[in-house]
């Protein structure tokens, strides 16, 4: 039985009215790599700022090392040995290596003074600890991502850290250096340095955990040796109910039609590589593959934001070159955004705004006006259509859930009739019943005729909305799935993730 | 890469000695040594106000109360001196220190207190501290002959001299050993001292420094302290050479020229980068430009109309050397 | 909506209260109808400054170059009006040359800082503070230094007439103020400025051409300033480059009291002519009790900063019960 490091006891919290987390328990051992699943409001986030001392929880305690903190602040975490690496790095990108690793000293020994020769001692060892070797008068921002966090992670080393809780570190960076961290937290498991790792990448979290505990809406569902889990296990965990899919089926006759969409020898140096497939009308075209595969790159081009240095487009069978979404909308190509939040929706603004924004030339009337009649109409028109439920469309969008939101997004695109839909991750941090539910709507807009290209990273969701697969790995096509119903989640597991017996050295 | 930074100021330098070669034909006497020293005379009290900027620049902010800052010490200093007939130079330094820090100290308080964009905090200030002095104090001008000796004599007093044919002497200012003291103190402070790293880092990453645990209030103060202090010994120099206290003097003159001479040195007008080196270049170059316009056939009317071209060509330079740099996928950027 | 409603109404409340306090006090002054005709007259000068400023605030930018728009195409007007009044091209020729002129200025102006900002990416604040050197210095070449005078008399009556006892300007300024509202509620470039202040990332991903957006508000705001520059210099008969530079930090504090929200994104012409029509009252108020143009100087920052404090305030206020309100409408349509 190993030694426990950090035990968190039944932690509660509540934001305005808002659960985030309810009676939360995790035991976190010395020297192990714990990793923290769940999907985005399942209450991770606010989960370790609780246990780094950065929130207080509203009931609960932290029991670290034996020893009960009823009152944990950041800095009692932080002599505690317990440091947190957010998902931005917190590095300072003008700043050298040497520095940024060493920039905790400076707080920490409250002086007033610079030693040179001190700060570059310090980071030497920091690095050699995890036995990195970076340029140590490098400036951090011409470091590319994955070095960064090594340098994140070093940071964190010159403290006396005994637990670093990293989160999504995976979001951004190659398979590649993904395999580079995993080692790393290896050697800091050598030191007797746990690891809280936060994910909701299924693969990964099986490849490095030793445990893995689920959140979901809050509370935690499961606590688990990773060995006792697989894929569908932690699906279903994840997700709260195994989902019943029922398979899409392509009209045969359709699949005669001329493709809607072909690409030819697509490439952008560095994130994908000839890259070649059509797309019909009425079909849902499945695109996986691990992070660093290129498929939201791939996606970007298609919508103008990512141009291609070398490949065809072709849109019914006419050559086009996409250079901007405006462009892309023009074509009749329309893009729902990976980060709804970021990239998808006027959170400040009205839920009717957001509707129209993309579509503002159908609004005008007399004079080339705006008419407030047709605009109306056109709100109301999609807000139902969606059942996007909320007061009224003159309701800001922050006050939408997630389901919600994610349906406004989409009202936003369908607003102007595409012809084609890429949805990159289009039920990412949704609740169980409206992922259902968007799936039911991209289903729809399928038979009605748009060809629908769908980036997911989850397996059985993908083998039951799309009736063809492409994989992509490493910027390339690996595989197509002619017939998505045909193929078993171990089979398509096998061929996203690379392991042996996927045939022809791909 | 360090090359980077050696890039810019090299080059700047390089400009300005072609610059000062081409000059020299056209006009020998500027390589004179006289002239050099009249040079450094005329440009001293710039290069302060340019470090002070930059400084506050570094850290991410906008300061453009600095010329007000600069009068307003200055004029309230010259006043009190003539009305209370102390004629201490120390004393007129200390007094205009005090009310320098007090003014940063305002800015700094509106800035970290209400999070207001630092660029509206000081113009709102400037407007404040300059109409408040005009219509508090008084807007008449003191000429040479109402100013106390304390800067009269000041201004006159040279590290040593040198005489000219016949029988006159000219001079290296003290002001200069007094711009090279403040010059080394800066350095040192942004070099050695965990607060000038922490300017650096402000400018890099604020949310990161607030992460880290630094009490970023506390640099904020010091930060705009440290820049009207400054600014308040530049209005005790300027008044010392010119020997004239006008209220609206500085005010309509030095607020470009001091930009476009931190632009040019190389700066980020975003913060986190920028070399003290770069920034007195700067100045040296926008210095020997206003003085010898002339000299390209332009009237001195032209001179703001340089400086704003500076400006806008310097920003734009960087700017779109930025964007070729950067070809990273549009989703991982920040527009 | 609320929130404009709601900020519109205390604007007016203010006004009224600042109007009502001033007429109680002095009423000999300020409740004639010189001082009203006064107030009328000056008011347009900043306020289409005032609109320029509000226009690039919406899309998160700033203009501190409209005064210097102002003063070159004043003085590249006034040259014309000056070199051609006295040739042999009928009378109102020259003035519509004179006052096309002054808007083909200012609107190149406000291309370059299109430019700047849209296409290099420069940060508004930056751009315009170097092409306010630009344009000024380029006005003091051109003028050195001299006044220019003396322009043909009809020109004039922009600035000194009055039609039906309403000054011109004044309808000059309600007109254009008009139009700028209905530029922002109804139509696809007005609509598209309030989004793209709001997040230019999504805006993008949103197909919107950002560029075009940006390049349109500081045409836009060239040529308001331009369209100031007729007014002053028919108002005095005369230019002056540097004239109206004071006018900079009045159009910044009467586009953010009026609602604008420097960060982009919103900001009503109600609100704005509210805040305009306070800052005259103030300002009238001011003039009557015979206060320096110093002191005035030293109100006008300080509202500013009392302003930003205000807002400040009012912001974190606001998101405790917009967090709260989110929760209730969540239960309200049932969390779906």
């Amino acid at each position: 039985m190993k030694e426990t490091f950090l035990e968190a006891r039944n932690i509660s919290k509540s934001y305005e009215g808002v659960q985030a987390l309810n009676d939360v328990s995790l035991t976190i051992g010395k020297g192990e790599v714990h990793c923290l699943v769940g999907e985005n409001g399942s209450g991770k986030s606010t989960m370790i700022k609780i246990i780094g001392g950065v929130v207080e929880p509203d009931s609960g305690s932290i029991v670290i090392n034996g020893k009960a903190h009823p009152n944990l602040q950041a800095i009692d975490a932080i002599r505690e040995g317990i440091q947190i690496i957010y998902q931005d790095l917190s590095l300072i990108p003008n700043l050298t290596v040497a520095e940024n690793i060493s920039l905790n000293q400076y707080v920490e020994r409250k002086v007033n003074f610079v030693n040179w020769k001190d700060v570059h001692q310090i980071a030497a060892r920091a690095l050699a600890a995890i036995e990195e070797d970076i340029p140590l008068d490098e400036i951090v921002e011409n470091l590319p991502v994955a070095k960064r966090q090594l340098v994140a992670i070093a940071r964190s080393l010159t403290q006396n850290a005994r637990l670093i809780i990293m989160d999504e570190p995976t979001s951004a960076i190659t398979r590649e250096d993904v395999e580079h961290l995993f080692a790393v937290i290896a050697r800091l498991k050598e030191r007797g340095i746990s690891t809280l790792f936060i994910s909701h990448k299924l693969s990964e979290v099986f490849r490095i955990a030793e445990a893995v505990a689920i959140l979901r809406d809050g509370r935690k569902v499961g606590d688990f040796p990773a060995a006792e889990l697989d894929d569908r296990k932690l699906t279903f965990l994840m997700t709260g109910r195994e989902i019943q899919y029922t398979p899409y089926q392509f009209d045969g006759a359709k699949a005669e039609a001329p493709p809607l969409l072909e690409v030819r020898g697509l490439s952008r140096r560095g994130q994908f590589q000839d890259v070649s497939f059509s797309v019909r009308a009425g079909e849902i075209l499945g695109l996986t593959g691990l992070i660093g595969s290129g498929r939201t790159e791939l996606a970007l081009a298609l919508f103008g934001l990512n141009p291609p240095d070398s490949g065809e487009i072709f849109m019914n069978g006419k050559s086009v070159r996409i250079g901007s979404p405006e462009v892309a909308k023009r074509l009749g190509i329309g893009y729902l955004p990976e980060d709804r939040l970021t990239q998808g929706l006027f959170v400040g603004q009205s839920i009717g705004d957001n509707i129209v924004i993309t579509v503002l030339k159908k609004l005008l009337g007399a004079l080339g006006l705006i008419d407030p009649m047709k605009r109306k109409k056109l709100e109301n028109g999609w807000m139902g259509e969606l059942a996007i439920k909320a007061t009224s469309a003159r309701a800001r969008a922050f006050s939408l859930s997630g389901g919600n939101q994610q349906r406004l997004v989409l009202a936003k695109w369908l607003a102007t009739e595409p012809r084609v839909f890429i949805l990159d991750g289009p039920t990412i941090g949704i609740d169980i019943a409206s992922k259902s539910n968007i799936h039911e709507i991209i289903r729809g807009l399928a038979q009605r005729g748009i060809a629908i290209i769908m980036i997911s990273d989850e397996i059985p969701e993908i083998l039951h909305t799309c009736n063809r697969v492409l994989v992509m790995r490493e910027g390339r096509l690996v595989k197509e799935i002619p017939n998505a119903s045909a193929t078993t989640e171990e089979e398509l597991n096998t061929i996203v993730s690379g392991k042996a017996g996927n045939g022809a050295g791909q | 890469m360090n090359s980077i930074f050696r890039r810019n100021e090299f080059y700047l330098l390089l400009v300005i000695i072609v610059f000062s070669a081409a000059i020299t034909i056209v006009n020998p006497a500027f390589l004179t040594v006289e002239n050099m020293f009249d040079l450094i005379r005329s440009s001293t009290g710039m290069c302060i106000l340019a470090i002070g900027f930059f400084v506050v620049l570094l850290s991410g902010g906008l300061d453009v109360s600095f010329p007000a800052v600069a009068i307003v010490a200055q004029y309230i200093t010259v006043n009190v001196l003539i009305a209370t007939g102390v004629d201490n130079l120390a004393f007129a330094f200390l007094l205009a220190a005090a009310i320098g820090i007090a003014f940063g100290a305002v800015n700094a308080f509106f800035i970290s207190m209400f999070r207001i964009p630092t660029f509206i905090v000081t113009l709102a200030t400037m407007n404040i501290f300059h109409g408040a002095m005009l219509e508090f104090v008084g807007t008449k001008a003191i000429n040479a002959g109402q100013l106390p000796n304390a800067f009269k004599g000041f201004g006159l007093t040279y590290l040593f001299s040198l005489p000219r044919g016949d029988g006159t002497y000219y001079g290296l200012t003290v002001l200069a050993a007094i711009l090279v003291g403040i010059i080394i103190i800066t350095w040192l402070i942004l070099r050695f001292t965990v607060m000038g790293r922490v300017i650096y880092a402000l400018g890099g990453n604020a949310e990161a420094v607030k992460r880290a645990g630094f009490n970023i209030t506390r640099t904020q103060f010091f930060i705009y302290c440290y820049a009207g202090l400054l600014a308040s010994i530049m209005g005790i120099i300027h008044v010392s050479l010119i020997r004239y206290s006008n209220a609206t003097y500085i005010i309509n003159t030095e607020l470009l020229h001091v930009i476009a001479a931190v632009v040019l040195g190389g700066a980020s007008i975003m913060g986190g980068t920028g070399t003290l080196t770069g920034t007195v270049l700067g100045v040296v170059m926008i210095s020997i430009l206003e003085k010898n316009l002339v000299l390209l056939g332009l009237s001195s009317y032209w001179q703001q109309f340089f400086v704003g071209l500076i400006i806008v060509l310097g920003v734009s330079i960087t700017f779109v050397q930025k964007r070729f740099q950067g070809r990273r996928t549009f989703a991982l950027s920040r527009d | 909506m609320n929130s404009k409603l709601s900020n519109n109404l205390t604007l007016f409340i203010i006004l009224v209260v600042i109007g009502g306090v001033i007429s109680v006090f002095l009423p000999a002054q300020f409740l004639t109808p010189i001082n009203f005709a006064s107030m009328g007259r000056q008011f347009p000068e900043y306020g289409l400054l005032s609109l320029a400023n509000m226009l690039a605030m919406i899309t998160g930018g700033i203009d501190l170059s409209v005064t210097s728009i102002t003063s070159l195409s004043g003085v590249m007007a006034a040259s014309v009006l000056s070199q051609y009044q006295t040739s042999a091209m009928p009378m109102g020729a020259v003035i519509l040359l004179g006052i096309l002129t002054a808007l083909a200025v200012s609107v190149a102006c406000g291309a370059l800082n299109g430019i700047l900002v849209a296409y290099i990416r420069v940060p508004a604040i930056i751009a315009t503070l170097g092409t306010q050197g630009l344009f000024l210095g380029i006005s003091i070449i051109i003028t050195k230094g001299h006044n220019i005078e003396g322009f043909p008399p009809p020109f004039l009556f922009i600035g000194n007439g009055a039609l039906a006892g309403i000054p011109m300007q004044f309808i000059v300024f309600i007109v254009v103020a008009l139009l700028v509202g209905l530029l922002l509620v109804r139509t696809r470039y007005g609509f598209s400025m309030q989004m793209y202040g709001s997040s230019p990332r999504v805006s993008r991903f949103s197909g919107v051409n950002n560029e075009s957006v940006l390049m349109t508000t500081y045409i836009l705001t060239g040529l308001l300033s331009g369209l100031a520059s007729i007014i002053i210099i028919s108002g005095v008969n005369s230019v002056r480059p540097g004239y109206g530079s004071d006018y900079l930090l009045l159009s910044v504090l009467i586009a953010i009291l009026g609602g604008t929200d420097p960060a982009g994104g919103f900001g009503t012409v109600l609100g704005l002519t509210l805040a305009i029509f306070i800052m005259q009252v103030l300002q009238s108020g001011l003039n009557i009790l015979e206060f320096s143009p110093f002191f005035k100087k030293f109100m006008w920052g300080l509202l500013l900063l009392l302003v930003m404090v205000f807002h400040y305030y009012r912001r974190r206020y606001a998101l405790r019960s917009a967090v709260r309100r989110t929760a209730a409408q969540r239960e309200a349509v049932g969390q779906a």
